[in-house]
């Protein structure tokens, strides 16, 4: 397998050059020809009746050009699936959180559209509100959605059978409880968008996003255009993580205000609107039932988790489902049963997030740590005695094709010295370790699968068109890798059009960690064919036959004879003198069961792929102030194939940066009653550079996944998830108190070490 | 978000600036840096129709030794405090607290010592956007007559997270305010109100000219918690002083404990300060006790407002007090 020309290389990104030197432009730089600004006006109230609005004196002021409300959207309301359609975009009744959008305006300056926003008058009636899942499933008062009784918005069922008669059968059983509050994004780029509509009345639209073909279909529906003429342009893009893979009332307001003003429009959020008026990670309360035999192996296993949702649906079936996903994937488990309800609260809307689920996913490996250490084997053996083997089957019934989360599991234990270490550490010094598994993709229907078009150009350069979008992963790096590997170009000589719903075809979007699996897996396929049409070509010139050839470092040679070559170049111009295109399509939909569905019907083939990782990581607890040094981390994870280290390494660092630095130490938030109390990066503490592990070893496994593209899978994921456990696994192991509540802030620590010392 | 309107004037020297405050009074601010004001402006909580920048005002810019004192301009920047050797050796806990301030880029670019100990005091429900305040009643700070951080309080809690406040309280520190045509020496004791809403002693037509810092033969040391390793504001923090007799080495003649970020000012502690005198420099026992007194008497002005919990607050001010006497305590005997 190492006989690439590119894939596989360390390769610096393709779009780093113009973002270090501050020359890549993001939405919030695009400056149209009269172009306005356009500003939201929000509820100041958790939950409370809307009982007029009056925009006549904002309407009235110089240089505000238009005010939407609720009265101008028609009635349409989002939801990511038919059943969850529960968000007007802008609200007419009432409002339900805090943040939630009421009105827009549109004005000649940023002054002007702030001073219209302080004009329009909104009458509202107070409603008892409710701010965490608990109080709002037992609360009496009126109902967030009144077709929702006890504000359960989504509930998902699993259930393997014979999980009562298992715990019966079991050896040890241990049920505990596990609590994290809501996290945050934090991407490094705040959401904003810019829309207009063009002589032909097509909305053209420049926003972060998680998959430009997730944003047109529904923009599409919502204006009752054809598709054709919602036009999602590529931009470059400051995160996402998941908080950017749909669409928000904000889309559809910026393009009703670019609409009735015929001018273009551009909305940009605070740091505060990015906080809470976009998405956020799940508050969850998880409990963990878990019954083991003698030698540690899972029976059966009972989890039930409450999820705050926030005021709307958002990707509830999903969210609801992926945290218990991950960890049905990572580990073997005789039967489950798993009951995820989603509920409604007054507090913002909370979708997908990198980490998801750090209190479920962590509590559950503290679990593991206590059933081990009751048993007298220690963490690793407990995971290799229940981690997922090739060829299984998940509880839900996908098969597991490549898996190598065994050998993540022993080369991080050796490479971190874990065994050498673990009951040998120093007072507070502790080490833990976290296993996890990501799903690459998720059944998405007729949008699951990715086209791409490549053409040659006269120069010998290609253009490669693809739908998938770089949020910031490298995923443009990744096509461009891909497609010079192919065609035997070199990386400057690929010209990428990409992440623009008008010149690419469907693609499902990065959001479901496919990217390089489907859409990357469709450029390959279109390279193969357009080199195969060059080969035709030359072959004639060679004198040999097509499959002898190489193309390689902008030439076309025989495989045995090197010097029998010619350039790529000179075939594009032979080819285009006889008559013959040098262009290609090629397509890849992964085969996943299409009858599967979140909530109706949770079994059956979810993905094609699954990544394994596992993390470890070691600690040292302040015993009198409870804070936390890292001093070393290690991830390994198993990436099928990797495409290109350098950026690999640059994944799992950041996803040891969110999901175990910040998210298990330091991130979340505060609220008082339903207003964020720290919506802002100097008031919700997210690790900066200096806070990171002073060494951070990066293990790259490879079990080369047949379907993927030269073996590749997800990757960008899984060291979040399994940093998150390794983390909490390493401070309770320091401190010698399994911690349940998460994140372990120091005052959680302090208390922790004073109750066991008392 | 967007600053509101104003008009910037940069006076090229002292007395424009001191012309300037003169005329426009309460209707500017002194900027000296931003970090704080800027960010202020910028969630609507202060409105200046004019800023008066120091930018130009390069005589405030210095450290020097002048007989027993150590006198800093007010427009010194927190990167030339954390350079000068003088200000390591004489005024250690100095040195300590600048280091912590904002970051690297915050104090070599933008942060002035002055600008640091006259930031406004803070609160997690006060510094917050004009949004975040609406749909509810302003609290004390903002004008109204409502405290969010403790239930039923008749005055505003916030609290003041100056790290260079605190140790500057703690080495003694004087300041010199300057308004046109006279000029007052005040001490950072009585500088500092315990006023939530007003936390300074200063006129609005005064300017910040110097700082003066006695070197008295004896040694500091500040200590901080905060979440992060920069750009962070402290939750707790102690700055402390400690001299030795002139005829016994091994015992504390003078002794100051200043407790910060836990308050609506930098606490001076006197009853935790003068337990300390006459102990032993290697008197462990004797610094766990005043840590200990420190904790009990601070913790009764502390609320729930600038993260973490209160509690775990309370209980670091006894080990910020004990750490920072330990050092200083160390370096006396070396």
């Amino acid at each position: 397998m190492s006989d690439y020309a590119i894939i596989g290389k360390r390769m610096p990104r393709v779009d780093s050059r113009a973002k270090v030197m501050g020359k890549a432009k993001f939405t919030a730089d695009l400056k149209l020809p009269g172009m306005l600004v356009g500003k939201i006006k929000r509820s100041p109230y958790a939950h409370a009746r809307i009982l007029n609005i009056d925009t006549s004196k904002a309407e009235a002021l110089p240089g505000v050009k238009s005010v939407v409300t609720g009265k101008d959207t028609e009635g349409v309301k989002w939801g990511v699936f038919a059943y969850t359609r529960d968000q007007e975009f802008i609200q007419t009744q009432k409002v339900r959180y805090i943040g939630d959008e009421v009105a827009g305006v549109a004005a000649v300056d940023e002054e002007t559209a702030l001073k219209a926003l302080d004009l329009i008058e909104v009458t509202y009636e107070e409603l008892p509100a409710v701010f965490d899942s608990m109080e709002a499933m037992a609360s009496e008062t009126e109902l967030i959605h009144g077709d929702f009784p006890n504000n359960i918005n989504v509930h998902v069922n699993i259930d393997t059978g014979n999980v009562d008669e298992n715990f019966k059968k079991a050896h040890y059983i241990r049920e505990d409880t596990f609590v994290a509050p809501e996290e945050s994004y934090f991407q490094a780029e705040p959401y904003a968008i810019v829309a207009r509509f063009d002589h032909e009345d097509c909305l053209e639209i420049w926003c972060p996003n998680g998959g430009p073909h997730m944003k047109s279909k529904p923009l599409s529906n919502a204006f009752k255009i054809p598709l054709h003429k919602v036009k999602v342009r590529k931009i470059a893009i400051g995160g996402a993580f998941g908080g950017r893979s749909e669409i928000c009332p904000v889309d559809y307001i910026c393009a009703l205000l670019a609409k009735k003003t015929k001018k273009p429009v551009r909305i940009q959020f605070t740091r505060e609107e990015n906080t809470i008026a976009t998405r956020q990670g799940h508050a969850m309360i998880t409990t963990h039932k878990t019954g083991v035999d003698k030698d540690g192996r899972v029976l059966a296993r009972e989890t039930t988790c409450y999820m705050d949702g926030g005021a709307y649906s958002s990707t509830g079936p999903i969210a609801t489902s992926v945290p218990f996903l991950s960890m049905e994937q990572a580990y073997r488990m005789g039967s489950v049963r798993y009951n995820g309800y989603r509920i409604y609260t007054n507090k913002p809307i909370r979708g997908m997030i990198r980490t998801h689920g750090r209190g479920f996913a962590a509590g559950l490996d503290t679990q593991l740590d206590m059933i081990a250490e009751h048993i007298g084997i220690d963490p690793v053996e407990i995971r290799l005695r229940n981690s997922r083997q090739p060829g299984e089957y998940t509880s839900t019934k996908s098969y597991v094709d490549s898996c190598a989360m065994d050998e993540t599991i022993h080369k991080a234990v050796e490479k971190s010295r874990f065994k050498e270490k673990w009951g040998k550490l120093p007072p507070l010094h502790g080490i833990g370790i976290g296993t996890n598994s990501v799903q690459t993709g998720f059944p998405m229907g007729i949008r699951g699968g990715s086209q791409s078009f490549i053409k040659f150009n006269e120069d010998g350069e290609a253009t490669v068109m693809s739908g998938v979008v770089d949020n910031g992963q490298g995923n443009d790096n990744m096509l461009v890798q891909i497609a010079a590997e192919e065609l035997g170009l070199l990386p400057e000589d690929i010209h990428l059009v990409s992440a623009d719903t008008e010149t690419t075809s469907s693609d499902p979007g990065s959001y479901s960690q496919v990217s390089t699996f489907v859409g990357g897996h469709a450029v390959k396929i279109a390279a193969q064919n357009c080199r195969a049409k060059l080969f035709k070509v030359a072959s004639k010139v060679l004198k040999v036959s097509p499959d002898k050839l190489v193309a390689q470092n902008r030439l076309i040679f025989v495989r045995d004879d090197p010097e029998k070559s010619i350039p790529i170049k000179k075939v594009v111009r032979i080819s285009l003198l006889n008559f013959n295109s040098v262009n290609a399509e090629g397509g890849y939909w992964p085969k996943v069961d299409m009858k599967r569905e979140w909530v109706k019907n949770p079994y059956g083939q979810m993905c094609e792929a699954f990544s394994f990782g596992t993390t470890i990581v070691e600690v040292k607890v302040d015993p009198n102030t409870g804070q936390v040094e890292v001093l070393e981390a290690t991830a390994a994870q198993d990436v099928g194939y990797a495409l290109n280290p350098l950026v690999l390494e640059g994944q799992f660092e950041g996803s040891i940066a969110m999901g175990g630095q910040g998210g298990m130490l330091t991130e979340y938030h505060e609220w008082n009653g339903g207003r964020c109390i720290n919506p802002t990066m100097l008031d919700y503490k997210l690790p900066l550079a200096c806070d990171m592990p002073p060494k951070i070893n990066n293990i790259i496994v490879e079990s080369v996944d047949p379907k993927g593209p030269y073996g590749a899978k997800e990757a960008g994921m899984s060291i979040a998830m399994s940093a998150a456990q390794a983390y909490s696994a390493a401070v309770s192991n320091a401190i010698g108190v399994y911690m349940d509540s998460f994140p372990l802030t120091p005052d959680k620590i302090l208390a922790a070490i004073k109750s066991k010392e008392s | 978000m967007r600053l509101p309107r104003f008009e910037y004037i940069e006076p090229i020297n002292f007395e424009g600036a001191l012309d300037l405050l003169y005329i426009h009074k309460d209707n500017a601010k002194v900027l000296a840096g931003g970090t704080d004001l800027l960010v202020r402006m910028k969630k609507g909580l202060l409105k200046p129709k004019i800023i008066i920048s120091l930018k130009a005002l390069k005589e405030l810019s210095y450290i020097k030794k002048d007989d027993s004192y150590i006198k800093i301009g007010a427009r010194t920047s927190i990167a030339d405090i954390i350079a000068s050797d003088l200000i390591k050796k004489e005024a250690c806990a100095l040195f300590e607290a600048c280091e912590k301030i904002g970051a690297v880029t915050i104090q070599h670019y933008r942060g002035t010592i002055g600008g640091n100990i006259l930031q406004d005091n803070r609160c997690i429900h006060y510094n917050q956007s004009a949004f975040h305040r609406s749909g509810r009643q302003p609290c004390h700070k903002d004008g109204g007559k409502i405290c969010y951080a403790r239930d039923a309080s008749d005055r505003c809690n916030s609290t003041c997270q100056s790290d260079g406040a605190t140790a500057l309280m703690a080495l003694g520190a004087n300041i010199t305010l300057v308004r046109k045509g006279t000029e007052r020496i005040i001490d950072l004791d009585n500088f500092y109100t315990t006023d939530g809403i007003m936390p300074f002693a200063m006129e609005s037509n005064e300017l910040l000219k110097e700082i003066v810092i006695p070197i008295q033969g004896g040694k500091s040391s500040y200590k901080r918690l905060a979440y992060r390793s920069a750009i962070d504001y402290p939750i707790v923090s102690a700055g402390v002083f400690l001299k030795s007799s002139d005829t016994s080495k091994n015992e504390i003649e003078d002794a100051r404990i200043v407790v910060g970020a836990i308050a609506r000012a930098p606490i001076f502690l006197a009853k935790a300060s003068s337990f300390l005198k006459g102990k032993k420099f290697n008197d462990i026992s004797a610094f766990k006790k005043a840590a200990d007194i420190s904790m009990d008497n601070a913790s009764t002005f502390a609320v729930h407002n600038v993260g973490s919990t209160l509690e775990y607050r309370c209980a670091m001010v006894s080990e910020m007090v004990f750490q920072a006497l330990k050092e200083a305590a160390i370096v006396t005997q070396e």
